[in-house]
C-alpha cells in the first residue's frame, strides 16, 4: 500500500502544481494582465507599468511563474476589488460554511442512496426499480437550479414549510442552529447525488451477487438477508468511497448554484458575486481553492479506499 | 472431416450497423428519446415559422400574463415577451450552442484521447496529468471565470463551452484506445506484418466508433447544461437573446409572487431535451455493444 | 418415465445417502422476442452410499454442475426444479423450503467449487469465512470456532494456520485458496461433499495435491464425495462409481473400473476415444465425434446423441432408450442408457479408430527455427519511489531449441513457466532481453522493415483465445483476406479463391464468410483461427494453448486438422500447452520448461517414456491419467510434486527446481546445470543430477 500511496500522492503533487499553472494562465488572459487585477481598474497606465517592473511582469513568463507560485505558498492570493480584504482572508470566512452544506449534503445523499440501491437491486425488474430508475433518469436531467426553483415554489411559496434563503449566520455553528432554513439548500444539491450514488449502489450490489463469493456463501447456509449485509454491502460499498471524490467536482459545481439561489454565505455565493462584479483576485483565488480541493478530496477518497480494500491495503 | 453444421446456408448475418440498429429500434426508452428531441428540433427551429412572435421589442403593458391569456398560450414574461414563442428561440440558442459545442468537444476530446492512449509511455503520462488537472477544477468555475473575461456570443459560448468539455471524453476515449491497442485481434494483424496505419483505421477506430458516438450524445447533453448554468448565472448571450437557463434566471425573481409559468415551461424543456440525450445514448451504448448482443445470443 | 427399472426393483438397497430421481430442471430463457425453455436437466438419477465417492462426468453444457447445484437448492436465478426428486437422509430436497434447505448447506453437505479465487470473498478473513458455517450451524462460541478453525486449516494443509486466520483471499496462492475453500466445506464435518470442477483452475501439480487432499480426508472424515469434473483422468483414480452425463441426461452409471474397462454407451465409447492419451499410437488419428452437442433449449425426441452416433437406428431417433442394465439389478450393475451398447467385451477404441496413412517421416537435420540463449526479463513497473530499482521477472531465461522444417516441437510446463512468452517471442511479437531467434540463415531482427514484412509470411501464430484474436466487426471473408491485403497476395478474385480452399482445408462450410466470429462455437473458431495462421503458408505456427478451451470431443477434431493440415502442407508446429497427453500425442519433439528454463528436450517418445530430469518425471507422476489402473502399484514410486512454483521475480539460484527437487544437493544452489546428453543423443536435460533412463 505504501508504494500505492506514494505514487498517488506524487500524482496529486503533480496535478496540483498544474492546476496552479492553469490559474497563473488564466490570471495572464485577464483585461489588462495581472497589474488590472490588482491595481484595480481605475489604475493610470503610468502606475502599471511601475507594477508591473517592481512586480517582476515585465519579466519572462517562466520566472514569473516561480514568482506567483512563492506567493501562493506564502498563502498571498491578493487583494479583492470589493470587499477590502484580503482573498485570503475572505476564503478563510467562507470556505467552512460550503463544507457544511456540501457535508450534510454527501450525509444525505449516503443515506439515502444506499438504502434505495440496495432495494432496486434486490427488486429488480418489479415495479419499484423501474420507477425508481426513472426517478433517478428525471435526477440526473434536472439541473440544480431548475430543482431549486421548484422546491422553492412548492414547499416555500405554496406550502410554506421552509424558508426560500438560507441561515444566515456568521459561524459554523449559527448556521447549523436554523436547520429549517437549510433543509432546502441541502436537498437541492444532495439529490442529483443521490440518483447517481443509487444506480452505482444498484449495479454494484447486482455485480456482487452474481460473485462466485456469493454462491459459496449460499452453500454454507447463510440467510439472503445476511449474505447481503455480512458479504455483498461490504465488497460493493468500498469502491463508494473513491466515487465520491470523482462526484467532488459535480458536489461543487451545485453548491455554486445553490448558494447563489438560496443566498446562503459561502464560497459559491462569494464566487457568484465576484463573477457578477469582475472581481478577479476573487474569482481565481476560489478557482484555486476548488481545485486544490478537488485534488486533495480525491487523493483523500483514494486513500480511504485503499484502507478499506484488504486487495489493496496489503501490498506492500 | 465434418465440422459442426450450425454455419448452415442461411442468409448473411447483418453486418454490425444493421444489428444495431436492430437493437436499438427494439430499445424503447432510446425510441423515445429520439421522437422527443425531433419533436423537440421542429418545435425551436419550425416553430417561430408557423407562429411568429415579437422577441426584441419589450411590452411591459402586457408583462407577467398567467398562462390562457388571449393570445399568449403560456403566458408572457416578465417583459412581455410571449412565452411560448420566447421557448422557441430560447430552444434555437440552447440546442444550437448545445450540439455544436457538445460536438465540437467530443471531437478534440477524440484526438486527444486517442493519441495519449495509442502512443502511451511518457507522452500519455503528461497528456493524462494536464487532463487531471483541467478536470481537478470542477467545469462550471472554469467556465464562469472564462465567461466573465471574454463576453459571450453564440460561436464565443460554443467555443468556451467546448474547451472545458472535452476533458472527459479525452479521458474516456484514452481508455478506450489503450485497452484496443493490447487486443489479440491488433497482435494478430502485427504479426501479419500489418503496420500502425492499418491497426488505427481498421481495427482501433471501428471498434471505438460506438464509444465515440454514444459520448457525443452525452457531451451534448452536458454542453445544453452547461449553456444553461451560465445564463442561469447571468454570464451568457446578453438580451433581448434569450435561452432557456436565461429565461430560469429571470424567473427566480419572482417566485415570491408566485409567477410559476415563468419557471416550468423552460425548466422542463431543459429536463426533456436533456433527458432525451441521455435516453439516446444508453440505446446508443447498448445497440454498439457486440459483447452484449453476443451475450444475449447465448444466454443459457 | 424412463428409468424405471431402478425405480421400481424392490430389491434395491435403501440405505442410500443422497439418491437423485429423474431430476428435470428448467430455465425460462428469451431468445430475441421468442420465449423458450431450457431443459438444463432432463432426466437425471443418481444414487450414493454413505462415505462413498462418485464421479459425474461430462462435457460442457450436459449438465454436471447444474446437477450439483440442485441438491443443495443453489440454482441460478431463474432456473427451477420441475420434476424428481433428491433425497438427502430421508428429506426430498428438491421440494423442501429454503429454511430447511439453509441447515443443511454448509452443514451436513458441504460444497467446494471451481475457482478459488473469485469463490472466496476477496473482503473477509480466511478465518472469519472458513468459520462461519460453524457459527452459523453448530452454536459454538467465538473462541472455540476460531480454535476449530484453525484446526480445519491445519488439516487441510494450510501452513502456518495460526497466522493465516487473519490473512484475505488474494495473499494467497490458487493451490493454497482452494485448500481454504474444502476447510470451510469441511469445518462442520459434513457426511457429504460436493467437489465441482475442484481442481479445474489449478496447475497439474496443484491439481494432484488437492486431489489428494480430498481423497485423505474424505477417508478419515469418513464422508461420500461427489467430484464433477469435465475431466477424465481426474476421476479415473479417485471415485468409486461414474455417472456420465449427455445433453442434461444421464447416459451411462457404473464402477469406475468396469467403465473405463468396457464403457457401453456410444457417447462414453466415443468419448474415451478422443482422448489423446487413449490413441492406439501417436502417428494414428484421434477418433472424434462429429457435430456438437445439443443445445439444451432444441429438446429432440430419442436419444440426445443419435445425431452424432454411428450405430443410431431409427428406433433411436423416435424413442427414448432408458437408463437399464443386462447385469441384474444391483447397485453396481452397470446401467447405460443405449439400444445399440458396446458389446461387453469389444475393445472399445480400435473400433472406432479409422485406418489412415502413417505420417511423413521428419528429414533429420532440417533446421528451420533455431533459437539461441533466448532471454526476456520484464522490468518490475515501480513509481518514483519504487522501492527496488531494476527489480525484472525473469520470463524466460537463456532458452536454446531448434525446431526442424515439418515437424511438431512440443513445449510443455505449468502456468508462468515462461512458454507463451517463448512462443511470443519466436513469432516477433515482443522482442527479446538476449539470445537469438534465427530462421534458416535469417536474423528477423536483423532484417529492414520491408524484409522483416515478408518475413512476417514465415511464422504465424494460433492464439488461445481465437475469438479475441478476430476483430468482432469482420466478416470471416475480411478476416482471411486480411493477411493477404497486408502481404499483397493475389487479385481480390485470387483471395477469393484462397479463402474458399483455406474453409475447405479446416472443414468448415464456404458459406461462413459472411459470418462473424461471435457466431461460431469454441471449435469453429479454432478452425479459423487455424485457416487465418495458415493464410499466408507460413513454415512455422505457433500454436498457443490452441485446444485447451475446448471441450475432449472437439479437441480430438482440432488436434487431428492440424496434424492433417502438417502433413499435407509440410508446416511446422511450435506448440505450447500445459496438457502432457496433447503433447504426447501429437508431437514429435518435445521441451520441458519451469521457471523460465528450458530443463528438457528430447524424442517426445523418449521423454515420456525416461524422463531425465526430476521435473519432467514429477510431472508426469502427478498428471491424472485416463486410466483407474489395477489397484496395486500404479502409482510410480517417485515422489509426486510438493510445494509450490517460486516467484519468477526472485528465482532460486543455481538450478530453479531446487526448491522442489527431492535430489537438490549444495552444487545445485550454487552452480546453473547446462543442458547435457547423458543418455540417448538428442535427448538434453539441465541438471546435476539426471535419473537414470527407466529400464523398461
Amino acid at each position: 500500500m505504501i508504494r500505492f500511496l506514494a505514487k498517488r500522492t506524487a500524482q496529486a503533487a503533480v496535478v496540483l502544481l498544474l492546476v496552479s499553472v492553469i490559474v497563473f494562465v488564466l490570471l495572464h488572459q485577464l483585461p489588462g494582465g495581472p497589474a488590472r487585477a490588482i491595481l484595480g481598474p481605475k489604475a493610470t497606465p503610468q502606475a502599471v507599468e511601475h507594477f508591473n517592473h517592481q512586480q517582476g511582469y515585465d519579466r519572462s513568463l517562466p520566472l514569473q511563474y516561480v514568482h506567483y507560485l512563492r506567493r501562493l505558498l506564502t498563502g498571498d492570493l491578493g487583494e479583492s476589488y470589493k470587499l477590502n480584504q484580503t482573498v485570503t482572508a475572505v476564503l478563510a470566512d467562507r470556505l467552512p460554511r460550503t463544507l457544511v452544506l456540501t457535508g450534510l449534503s454527501i450525509a444525505l445523499a449516503a443515506v439515502l442512496a444506499v438504502p434505495l440501491g440496495v432495494l432496486q437491486a434486490v427488486r429488480r425488474g418489479r415495479i419499484a426499480d423501474h420507477l425508481l430508475t426513472g426517478a433517478a433518469f428525471l435526477a440526473y436531467a434536472t439541473p440544480v437550479f431548475f430543482l431549486g426553483l421548484v422546491l422553492i415554489l412548492v414547499f416555500s411559496q405554496r406550502l410554506q414549510l421552509f424558508p426560500a434563503e438560507a441561515p444566515q449566520a456568521d459561524t459554523v455553528g449559527g448556521i447549523l442552529s436554523d436547520p429549517r432554513a437549510l433543509v432546502l439548500p441541502v436537498v437541492t444539491l444532495a439529490l442529483g447525488i443521490v440518483a447517481a450514488f443509487s444506480r452505482y449502489t444498484r449495479s454494484a450490489v447486482l455485480d456482487n451477487l452474481s460473485e462466485d463469493y456469493v454462491r459459496t456463501a449460499r452453500a454454507k447456509g447463510q440467510s439472503n438477508a445476511r449474505i447481503m449485509a455480512r458479504h455483498v454491502l461490504r465488497n460493493a460499498l468500498i469502491p463508494l468511497a473513491s466515487l465520491l471524490g470523482l462526484y467532488l467536482p459535480t458536489l461543487l459545481s451545485g453548491s455554486l448554484v445553490v448558494e447563489s439561489m438560496f443566498n446562503y454565505p459561502g464560497m459559491g455565493l462569494l464566487f457568484w458575486n465576484a463573477a457578477q462584479g469582475s472581481d478577479f483576485p476573487v474569482l481565481l483565488g476560489v478557482t484555486l481553492v476548488v481545485g486544490v480541493a478537488t485534488v486533495l478530496g480525491s487523493l483523500f477518497t483514494d486513500i480511504a479506499y485503499a484502507v478499506l480494500d484488504p486487495r489493496i491495503r496489503s501490498v506492500p | 472431416m465434418t465440422a459442426a453444421g450450425s454455419v448452415s446456408a442461411a442468409p448473411a448475418t447483418p453486418g454490425p450497423g444493421r444489428r444495431a440498429l436492430a437493437v436499438f429500434t427494439r430499445d424503447k426508452p432510446a425510441l423515445a428519446g429520439a421522437v422527443v428531441l425531433v419533436a423537440l428540433m421542429a418545435f425551436c427551429f419550425l416553430g417561430p415559422l408557423i407562429r411568429p412572435t415579437d422577441q426584441v421589442h419589450t411590452d411591459l403593458g402586457r408583462a407577467n400574463l398567467p398562462p390562457g391569456s388571449p393570445g399568449h398560450p403560456l403566458g408572457t414574461t416578465d417583459l412581455g415577451y410571449d412565452m411560448l414563442g420566447r421557448l422557441m428561440t430560447g430552444g434555437q440558442t440552447s440546442l444550437e450552442v448545445g450540439l455544436a459545442a457538445g460536438l465540437l468537444a467530443t471531437f478534440i476530446g477524440t484526438v486527444y484521447g486517442a493519441v495519449a492512449g495509442y502512443f502511451g509511455g511518457w507522452l500519455d503520462a503528461a497528456m493524462m496529468r494536464i487532463t487531471d488537472a483541467a478536470l481537478a477544477i470542477p467545469a462550471l468555475f472554469l467556465l464562469v471565470v472564462v465567461a466573465t473575461i471574454v463576453t459571450p456570443s453564440k460561436p464565443v459560448l460554443t467555443l468556451i463551452i467546448a474547451s472545458v468539455a472535452w476533458l472527459s471524453p479525452a479521458r474516456l476515449i484514452r481508455g478506450e484506445a489503450l485497452a484496443l491497442r493490447s487486443r489479440d485481434y491488433v497482435h494478430a494483424m502485427r504479426l501479419m506484418g500489418g503496420g500502425g496505419t492499418r491497426a488505427v483505421f481498421r481495427h482501433i477506430v471501428p471498434n471505438a466508433i460506438g464509444t465515440v458516438i454514444v459520448n457525443a450524445t452525452f457531451q451534448i447533453a452536458d454542453a445544453i447544461l452547461y449553456v444553461a448554468y451560465l445564463s442561469f448565472l447571468g454570464l451568457s448571450i446578453p438580451p433581448p437573446a434569450a435561452d432557456w437557463g436565461s429565461m430560469l434566471s429571470t424567473g427566480i425573481t419572482y417566485t415570491q409572487v408566485g409567477y410559476w409559468w415563468l419557471i416550468f415551461p423552460p425548466g422542463i424543456a431543459i429536463v426533456l431535451v436533456v433527458a432525451a440525450f441521455t435516453f439516446l445514448g444508453d440505446g446508443l451504448r447498448d445497440a454498439f455493444d457486440v459483447r452484449l448482443q453476443r451475450t444475449r445470443r447465448n444466454r443459457r | 418415465m424412463t428409468d424405471s427399472l431402478l425405480r421400481t426393483d424392490p430389491r434395491l438397497p435403501t440405505d442410500s445417502l443422497l439418491r437423485i430421481d429423474d431430476l428435470h430442471v428448467e430455465i425460462p430463457a428469451r431468445d430475441g422476442d421468442r420465449r423458450r425453455t431450457v431443459h438444463a436437466l432432463d432426466g437425471v438419477s443418481l444414487d450414493l452410499a454413505p462415505g462413498e465417492a462418485l464421479g459425474i462426468v461430462g462435457e460442457s453444457g450436459c449438465g454436471k454442475t447444474m446437477t450439483a447445484l440442485s441438491v443443495l437448492g443453489l440454482l441460478p436465478g431463474g432456473a427451477r426444479i420441475t420434476g424428481g426428486s433428491v433425497a438427502f437422509a430421508g428429506t426430498d430436497l428438491a421440494s423442501a423450503p429454503e429454511p430447511v434447505l439453509r441447515g443443511v448447506r454448509g452443514n451436513t453437505i458441504g460444497m467446494v467449487f471451481q475457482d478459488p479465487l473469485t469463490s472466496l470473498n476477496p473482503t473477509m478473513t480466511i478465518g472469519a469465512q472458513v468459520a462461519e458455517p460453524l457459527l452459523l450451524h453448530k452454536g459454538v462460541g467465538k473462541a472455540e470456532a476460531w480454535r476449530r478453525t484453525e484446526e480445519m486449516l491445519r488439516l487441510v494443509g494450510l501452513p502456518k494456520p495460526g497466522e493465516r486466520l487473519r490473512t484475505y483471499p488474494h495473499q494467497l496462492s490458487g493451490g493454497m485458496r482452494q485448500r481454504v475453500a474444502i476447510a470451510m466445506a469441511l469445518i462442520c464435518e459434513p457426511a457429504l461433499l460436493i467437489a465441482d470442477e475442484p481442481t479445474t483452475a489449478l496447475d497439474v501439480t496443484t491439481q494432484a495435491q488437492i486431489l489428494e487432499l480430498i481423497d485423505e480426508l474424505r477417508t478419515r472424515l469418513g464422508m461420500a464425495l461427489i467430484l464433477v469434473t469435465h475431466d477424465l483422468g481426474v476421476i479415473a483414480r479417485r471415485v468409486d462409481r461414474v455417472a456420465v452425463m449427455y445433453a442434461g441426461r444421464t447416459v451411462e452409471r457404473a464402477g469406475v473400473r468396469a467403465l473405463f474397462a468396457a464403457p457401453r454407451h456410444r457417447y462414453t465409447q466415443a468419448l474415451f476415444a478422443a482422448l489423446p492419451e487413449r490413441a492406439a499410437d501417436a502417428s494414428q488419428p484421434l477418433a472424434t465425434i462429429p457435430g456438437l452437442p445439443p443445445s439444451p433449449a432444441d429438446r429432440t425426441r430419442g436419444c440426445r446423441f443419435a445425431p452424432r452416433c454411428e450405430f443410431a437406428s431409427e428406433r433411436c431417433e423416435t424413442e427414448e432408450p432408458p437408463l437399464s442394465t443386462d447385469e441384474g439389478a444391483s447397485r453396481d450393475a452397470h446401467a447405460f442408457a443405449c439400444f445399440h451398447p458396446v458389446p461387453p467385451d469389444a475393445d472399445p477404441v480400435a473400433q472406432l479408430v479409422p485406418a489412415v496413412p502413417a505420417p511423413v517421416p521428419v528429414p533429420a537435420d532440417d533446421v528451420l527455427l533455431r533459437v539461441t540463449g533466448l532471454t526476456k526479463d520484464y522490468p518490475l513497473r515501480g513509481g518514483p519511489f519504487a522501492l527496488r530499482r531494476g527489480a525484472a521477472v525473469s520470463a524466460v531465461a537463456g532458452v536454446s531449441l531448434s525446431v526442424r522444417r515439418g515437424e511438431t516441437f512440443g513445449i510443455v510446463g505449468e502456468s508462468g513457466c515462461g512458454k507463451s512468452t517463448l512462443g511470443r517471442l519466436v513469432v516477433g511479437m515482443e522482442p527479446p532481453t538476449a539470445g537469438s531467434i534465427r530462421f534458416g540463415e535469417r536474423d528477423p531482427a536483423a532484417l529492414d522493415r520491408r524484409a522483416r514484412k515478408a518475413h512476417r509470411r514465415e511464422v504465424q501464430l494460433m492464439f488461445q483465445d481465437s475469438y479475441a484474436s478476430m476483430d468482432p466487426r469482420m466478416r470471416v471473408a475480411a478476416i482471411l483476406r486480411e493477411p493477404l491485403v497486408i502481404q499483397g497476395i493475389g487479385d481480390r478474385a485470387g483471395q477469393d479463391a484462397r479463402i474458399a480452399r483455406l474453409l475447405d482445408d479446416v472443414g468448415l462450410p464456404r458459406g461462413a464468410v459472411d459470418r462473424y466470429p461471435h457466431e461460431f462455437s469454441g471449435g469453429q473458431r479454432q478452425r479459423l483461427g487455424l485457416a487465418r495462421a495458415l493464410a499466408l503458408s507460413p513454415s512455422l505456427v505457433v500454436a498457443d494453448e490452441p485446444v485447451s478451451a475446448l471441450d475432449v470431443s472437439v479437441q480430438a477434431q482440432i488436434l487431428n486438422l492440424m496434424r492433417e493440415l502438417q502433413r499435407e502442407k509440410g508446416v511446422a508446429y511450435l506448440f505450447i500447452s500445459h496438457d502432457l497427453a496433447v503433447v504426447r500425442y501429437l508431437a514429435d519433439r518435445v521441451g520441458v520448461m519451469y521457471l523460465g528454463k528450458l530443463v528438457e528436450t528430447g524424442p517426445a517418445a523418449t521423454v515420456f517414456a525416461s524422463p531425465l530430469h526430476p521435473y519432467t518425471r514429477g510431472l508426469l507422476d502427478t498428471a491424472d491419467h485416463a486410466d483407474p489402473g489395477d489397484g496395486a502399484g500404479v502409482r510410480p514410486s517417485a515422489a509426486p510434486l510438493g510445494g509450490e512454483t517460486p516467484s519468477a521475480a526472485d528465482p532460486p539460484s543455481g538450478c530453479r527446481f531446487r526448491t522442489r527437487c527431492p535430489y537438490a544437493r549444495d552444487i545445485c544452489a550454487r552452480e546453473e546445470p547446462m543442458p547435457a546428453e547423458p543418455g540417448a543423443p538428442g535427448h538434453a536435460v539441465a541438471c546435476h543430477f539426471p535419473l537414470a533412463p527407466a529400464a523398461r
